[in-house]
């Protein structure tokens, strides 16, 4: 029986065998290509991320050093002392203030784990967005009357608010920046929103854009559900402790 | 195609394995460098950010 289907095969095999063939060899390649974009998305994108954290991390040891050393010599005159060694340290390495610009601070949210710990960039484009989480460039500062906006990833690019659901009212979200570090404490659970609400990142979220805020307010927004992008989520709180500007 | 690949590669048959191996790393390199970062950002699968 198995000789003689043997025999037949290559006599039979005509057109629709062959494109068959083909068929199949195409639907196992697009299933490779499938598999190994998964494996980019949930552990390639990560070392990137890794990379960049680790890189920025010793790019702030060195760079806040001076200044956070300065603040603690005379607290009283802050400005004026924080930009003199800058000033004086320029020279030698002129494209350093640029490259710093990019780094926005760290961020630390102790229910996520205490060795939860991200830099956080100044931008939130995808490219920026792949080295950390991202502050809105028009959003509040620390401190500031208004809303800190945070983006961050999901899944992929080391996952930073991966666990952002599991955050409850009276947590806290730290940030730490060179001249201090902010406190934040959610009041506002994790809630699932459409791409386009807007109106989370405004100053008074919920109110008209040119609404006058009168609370300092921090919101951090990532996707959902976990490994798509068709929603969002996001989870705010307001200042508790930090220098108020 | 993989057949066609197979009898156009030089060499007797490890060479062509070894061959073969290090064409489907490099197309796995591409693919992580340049592929996919695109197909991520052209098609937004991964967006964080409203508006």
């Amino acid at each position: 029986m198995r000789r003689s289907v043997r025999n037949v095969r290559p006599r039979g095999r005509g057109t629709v065998s062959k494109a068959a063939g083909i068929l199949g060899e195409l639907l196992l390649t697009a299933g490779f290509l499938i598999l190994l974009y998964v494996a980019y998305v949930l552990w390639g994108t990560g070392i990137q991320t890794e990379r960049a954290q680790d890189e920025m991390r010793e790019r702030i040891e060195t760079l806040w050093e001076p200044v956070q050393e300065s603040t603690e010599a005379s607290p009283d005159e802050v400005p004026a002392e924080t930009d003199t060694p800058a000033e004086a340290d320029a020279p030698s390495e002129a494209d350093a203030p640029a490259e710093v610009d990019e780094v926005f601070g760290i961020i630390r949210i102790p229910r996520l784990g205490n060795d939860w710990e991200w830099v956080v960039v100044d931008e939130v484009d995808l490219e920026s967005l792949s080295r950390g989480p991202g502050h809105y460039p028009q959003s509040a500062m620390p401190g500031e009357l208004g809303n800190l906006a945070i983006a961050g990833h999901r899944s992929g690019h080391g996952a930073p608010f991966h666990n952002l659901d599991r955050i409850q009212a009276g947590d806290t979200i730290e940030i730490e920046r060179a001249d201090g570090v902010w406190t934040y404490t959610v009041d506002r659970t994790p809630t699932v929103i459409d791409p386009s609400d807007v109106w989370v990142v405004a100053p008074v979220p919920g109110a008209a854009a040119e609404a006058e805020p009168t609370e300092r307010r921090i919101t951090l927004t990532t996707c959902h559900p976990r490994y798509g992008s068709s929603q969002r989520m996001f989870v705010s709180g307001v200042l508790t402790s930090g220098e108020e500007i | 195609m993989y057949a066609w690949v197979w009898r156009h590669l030089p060499g007797p048959w490890p060479v062509r394995a070894l061959i073969a191996l290090v064409l489907v790393a490099a197309i796995a390199v591409a693919l992580f460098s340049w592929g996919f970062p695109w197909l991520e950002q052209t098609f937004g699968l991964n967006d964080v950010t409203v508006g």
